[in-house]
Formats: structure tokens, C-alpha cells, sequence
């Protein structure tokens, strides 16, 4: 038997998304402006945009371009920031150079990377690399910092060498770490996807946004606004499961969930 | 044998200046002698266990276990440390198992002994907990099971029951001294309570204040196997926590005159 209690922190995150929902259909109604259409309106749009076979395509193009960013970028940069949290020598020669990229908005720098490889994949999947890369290492490098001394002596009586520690003790213990960074990396692949797409109009779903944007189909607008939402959301959600079994052995016991999951 | 010779042991600080942690250090320790270093706290305690693990390179002087020096962490000599050091990650049989493991024991086998190991130290049915679902004490008592798992011939134990409850202070005491009659490990054990020094140690090794040198090295003459019930009441037992709390109090005196 489900309680009342764990029923209405199930529903919790539906209720709130038909609440916007509502704010949104009312405040459409009494604006009643072409450029605002009414939530139903850019709801009706969302099935057509998605049996479109060109409209798909995008889509997909755009998706495939942010896994391999995040997938490229999560896969170098756990192992960099460990080793940056485990070796100053390391650490102090990347420092400075993500201290000078940190602040940069990497969607500025599609322009130069445009200019030096075209409008294509390219240019697009190393923007959202960019944008996954810096998160993950921050919190791949504290996670790897913040590892007990005493469990890597421990690790090492055992007869663990240098690189088995790295791998089967500063690894694990810094993943709740890890995670927390990868989620923040995975929205910012998602955000610099669609930022990449806006400058370099080619594909992808920015895309199809911004051309509807321009030829004033603004039902397809927000629907693409809701598309793009449901993804975001939907891969925060799934990545929450994940992480979530992952490190099962550290979660506090109560914690309150903040995400869709 | 452990031998430890002329070791001493500089620390930079944070302020560029150096500490002398321990002092021309000299100790010898006879194979399956349970022995207890009792001083002060901040008298170098610790780093002299780290100096025989082979986790902290001494400043000066040699260490050698069976005649072969030290020069790093082996598997020869297991840590059990105070703030227990377990895999967080890992359950309760996956931490014990993780020695064996790494020593190419089999799955099946490592399993085996390590579930016997969990039974002895008492946390039978506990074998699937994970760290953070145990107390300080069971905490304490799966670390010993998995240092105890791959069989080092010297067990250094830093302080291990000094974050415990009195109650379960003196159950790991008595299970620890089991455990030793049973197989004769040597141990070289930490503590700051000369109750528990004199009640499990063949010899006390008692230090000044920082910086750390050997005060005296007390031979506790008490026979055994020891019962605790029986030995608070022994009249040497006694003799012995008093004589050595008194060299703890004038250790400052002693300092002016080596
Ligand atoms: N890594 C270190 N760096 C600097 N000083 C240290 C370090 N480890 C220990 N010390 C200092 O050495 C002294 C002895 O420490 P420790 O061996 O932990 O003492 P005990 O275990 O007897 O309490 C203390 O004064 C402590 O501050
Ligand atoms: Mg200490």
C-alpha cells in the first residue's frame, strides 16, 4: 500500500507541471497577443513536430551530437580531475588553464571554433564538450581531493599499487562527487547543444526553434520550448536513477528529491 | 622481529617551521609479542605505527621487519586505524573479502574465510550492511576482520578502541586477545589508557611528551591467558597501572634529565 504521504510526493512534480501549465493557458488568454500562443495551442503543435520526418531527423542529429560531447567530454575529464586531485604537479599545470576557461561562456567561443572548423558536427559537439568538461572536472578533482588518507594506506598494505588505488579506491569514493558533476555537465550539454544550434543554423533542434522563431510560427516555437524542456528533464530524471544505484551506500537517508526521478 | 633504530621524524608545518615529532627512537619487538605504546597525546604515537607501516618515511634512522627494510606498505604489516578507514562503498563481506581478493585468493574461497572472520569479530548477519549503516564499534570490528583477512604477520593497531563506548571497549578487548592467543600475531598496538596497555601487552613501551622518546619499556609479567575479571583483581595487575600512570605524570620532569 502506497501512504497518502509517499502518493502526493509522486504526483508532487505532475501537479506542478499542470500548474504552469494553467498559469500559462490563463495568462495566453487575457494577453491574447499572436507571439504568446495559449499552452493548448503549443501543446497541439508538439505531435506534428514530432511525426515530422525532417523535424525528427533534427532532433535526433541534435541528441547524437550532445552524447558524444557528454560521453567524450565525462570520459576525459573524471580521469584528468583525479589525477589533479590526487598529484599537486598535475594539478598546478591544468589550474591555470581552467581557471581561464571557467568563466568563459563556451557558447562565445562558438564563432572562433566555427571559423576554424565550419558550421558542421565538428564545431558543435566541441562547444557542448566544452560546456560538459569544466563541471565534471571541479567535482572530479574535490571528490578525489576529499579521499581519506587512511583508506589509500589501507588499499596499499593490501598490496594495491598506485594505478589499482586510482582506480579501485580514489575512484569509487570520490563517484558520489563525480555524479554530482556529471548532472550538472549532462544540463549544460543540453544548454550548449541548443546554443551551438543557434548560432550555427544548419540543424539540430535550435534549429528548428529559431527558423520558426524567424518565420513567426510561434505555436511551433513554444512547442519546441516543450520539447526541449521534456528532454532536459527526462534526461535529469533518468540520470537521477542512475546515479542514484550507484551510490546507494552513501546516500544520506532522508534527503528530498530534487529532481523529476 | 621488528627492529626500529635511531628513527626520528621532522615535520614541516604549515609556518615553515619544523617539528621534531620523534627522537632517536630504538625498539626492537620479538616475533608474536603484543606490545603497547602508551603516551601522550601528540607524542608521536601514530606516526611511529606509520613509520613500521611503511605509509611515512622516517627523517632518520632504519626500520626492518625479519631483517628487510622498510620501504613501503606491505601486506605483511596491516593497519588497523582509529578512524577505521573502511570502503564505504563496499558491504561489510566486501570489505573483509577485499585482502584475499587482492592477494588472488578465489571469489569462492575468500568468501568463505571471510564470512568466518565477520562471525568471529560477532557481526554475523551483517554481512551486506554497507559502513554507514554500522556503529562506531561494529565499524571498528569489521576493520580489524579485514586486516585480519589476509593474514599480515604484524598487526599495527592505532588507538582502536579509543573512539568506543566503555562497554564495547572492553568487549573488543577481550575479543582482540582472543583472537591473538589464538594465532600469536605480533602487535604493535596504540593507546592512551594504560588500563588497556597493561592488560593486553607482554610489554609497555611508554613515551615522553613531544618531542617523542622512550621513556621506559615496562615488561607486564602477568600470566596468561588473562581474564579480565580475574586480573582487575590481581594485586600485580594493579601494581602495574599505578607504577606506569605515575611515569606518564612526571614524564615533563624526566625530559630535563634523560
Ligand atoms: N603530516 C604531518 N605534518 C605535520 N605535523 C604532523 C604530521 N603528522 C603528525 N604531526 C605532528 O607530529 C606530532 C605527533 O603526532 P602523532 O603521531 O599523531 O601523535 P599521537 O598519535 O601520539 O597523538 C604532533 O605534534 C602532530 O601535530
Ligand atoms: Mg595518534
Amino acid at each position: 500500500m502506497m501512504s497518502w504521504r509517499t502518493l502526493v510526493s509522486r504526483l508532487a512534480p505532475l501537479l506542478a507541471c499542470l500548474g504552469l501549465l494553467g498559469i500559462w493557458q490563463i495568462g495566453a488568454l487575457i494577453l491574447d497577443t499572436d507571439s504568446f500562443p495559449t499552452a493548448i495551442d503549443a501543446l497541439r503543435a508538439v505531435p506534428s513536430i514530432l511525426t515530422d520526418k525532417e523535424s525528427l531527423i533534427n532532433i535526433l542529429a541534435s541528441l547524437r551530437r550532445m552524447a558524444i560531447g557528454f560521453g567524450v567530454g565525462v570520459g576525459l575529464s573524471i580521469p584528468l580531475g583525479l589525477m589533479m586531485g590526487r598529484s599537486r604537479a598535475v594539478a598546478s599545470f591544468f589550474n591555470p588553464l581552467l581557471m581561464i576557461t571557467y568563466p568563459v561562456p563556451k557558447a562565445a567561443l562558438m564563432p572562433i571554433i566555427m571559423l576554424w572548423l565550419g558550421v558542421g558536427d565538428l564545431a558543435k559537439t566541441l562547444v557542448i564538450f566544452l560546456g560538459v568538461s569544466l563541471p565534471v572536472v571541479f567535482h572530479s578533482f574535490q571528490g578525489a581531493r576529499a579521499v581519506e588518507e587512511k583508506m589509500l594506506w589501507s588499499g596499499a598494505a593490501m598490496g594495491l599499487s598506485a594505478g589499482q588505488r586510482m582506480l579501485r579506491i580514489v575512484l569509487p569514493s570520490a563517484l558520489p562527487e563525480i555524479l554530482i558533476g556529471c548532472r550538472t555537465g549532462l544540463v549544460l550539454a543540453l544548454i550548449t547543444m541548443i546554443t551551438s544550434e543557434m548560432i550555427a543554423r544548419q540543424s539540430g533542434a535550435g534549429n528548428i526553434l529559431f527558423n520558426a522563431l524567424d518565420m513567426g510560427q510561434y505555436d511551433t516555437v513554444f512547442a519546441m520550448i516543450i520539447i526541449v524542456g521534456a528532454m532536459g528533464i527526462g534526461l535529469d530524471a533518468a540520470f537521477e536513477q542512475l546515479r542514484k544505484r550507484l551510490v546507494r551506500w552513501s546516500e544520506p537517508r532522508f534527503d528530498l528529491p530534487l529532481s523529476f526521478s | 622481529m621488528i627492529e626500529i633504530s635511531g628513527v626520528s621524524q621532522v615535520f614541516q608545518t604549515s609556518g615553515r617551521q619544523s617539528h621534531l615529532a620523534l627522537s632517536n627512537i630504538s625498539l626492537t619487538i620479538q616475533d608474536g609479542a603484543f606490545v603497547s605504546i602508551l603516551g601522550p597525546s601528540g607524542c608521536g604515537k601514530s606516526t611511529l605505527l606509520y613509520i613500521v607501516g611503511g605509509f611515512v618515511a622516517p627523517s632518520q634512522g632504519t626500520t626492518r621487519v625479519k631483517g628487510k627494510a622498510i620501504t613501503g606498505p606491505g601486506p605483511d604489516r596491516g593497519p588497523v586505524f582509529q578512524e577505521f578507514a573502511l570502503f564505504p562503498w563496499k558491504s561489510v563481506l566486501g570489505n573483509v573479502m577485499y585482502g584475499p581478493r587482492q592477494q588472488g585468493v578465489s571469489s569462492a574461497e575468500a568468501e568463505a574465510q571471510s564470512r568466518q572472520l565477520i562471525e568471529m569479530v560477532g557481526l554475523k548477519g551483517f554481512e551486506h550492511f554497507y559502513p554507514k549503516e554500522l556503529s562506531g564499534g561494529m565499524k571498528q570490528r569489521v576493520a580489524l576482520a579485514r586486516t585480519l583477512a589476509y593474514h599480515p604477520a604484524v598487526l599495527l593497531m592505532d588507538e582502536p578502541f579509543g573512539a568506543l563506548d566503555a562497554h564495547t571497549r572492553t568487549r573488543l578487548q577481550n575479543d582482540l586477545l582472543n583472537i591473538w592467543e589464538r594465532d600469536r600475531k605480533t602487535v604493535l598496538f596504540v593507546t592512551h589508557s594504560v588500563e588497556e596497555a597493561v592488560f593486553l601487552s607482554d610489554k609497555v613501551v611508554v613515551m615522553t611528551r613531544s618531542p617523542g622518546r622512550i621513556k621506559r619499556i615496562i615488561d607486564i609479567d602477568l600470566p596468561r591467558p588473562r581474564r579480565r575479571a580475574e586480573l582487575l583483581l590481581d594485586p600485580h595487575y594493579q601494581k602495574y597501572v599505578v607504577d606506569i600512570e605515575g611515569m606518564i605524570d612526571d614524564t615533563s620532569e624526566d625530559e630535563l634529565h634523560p
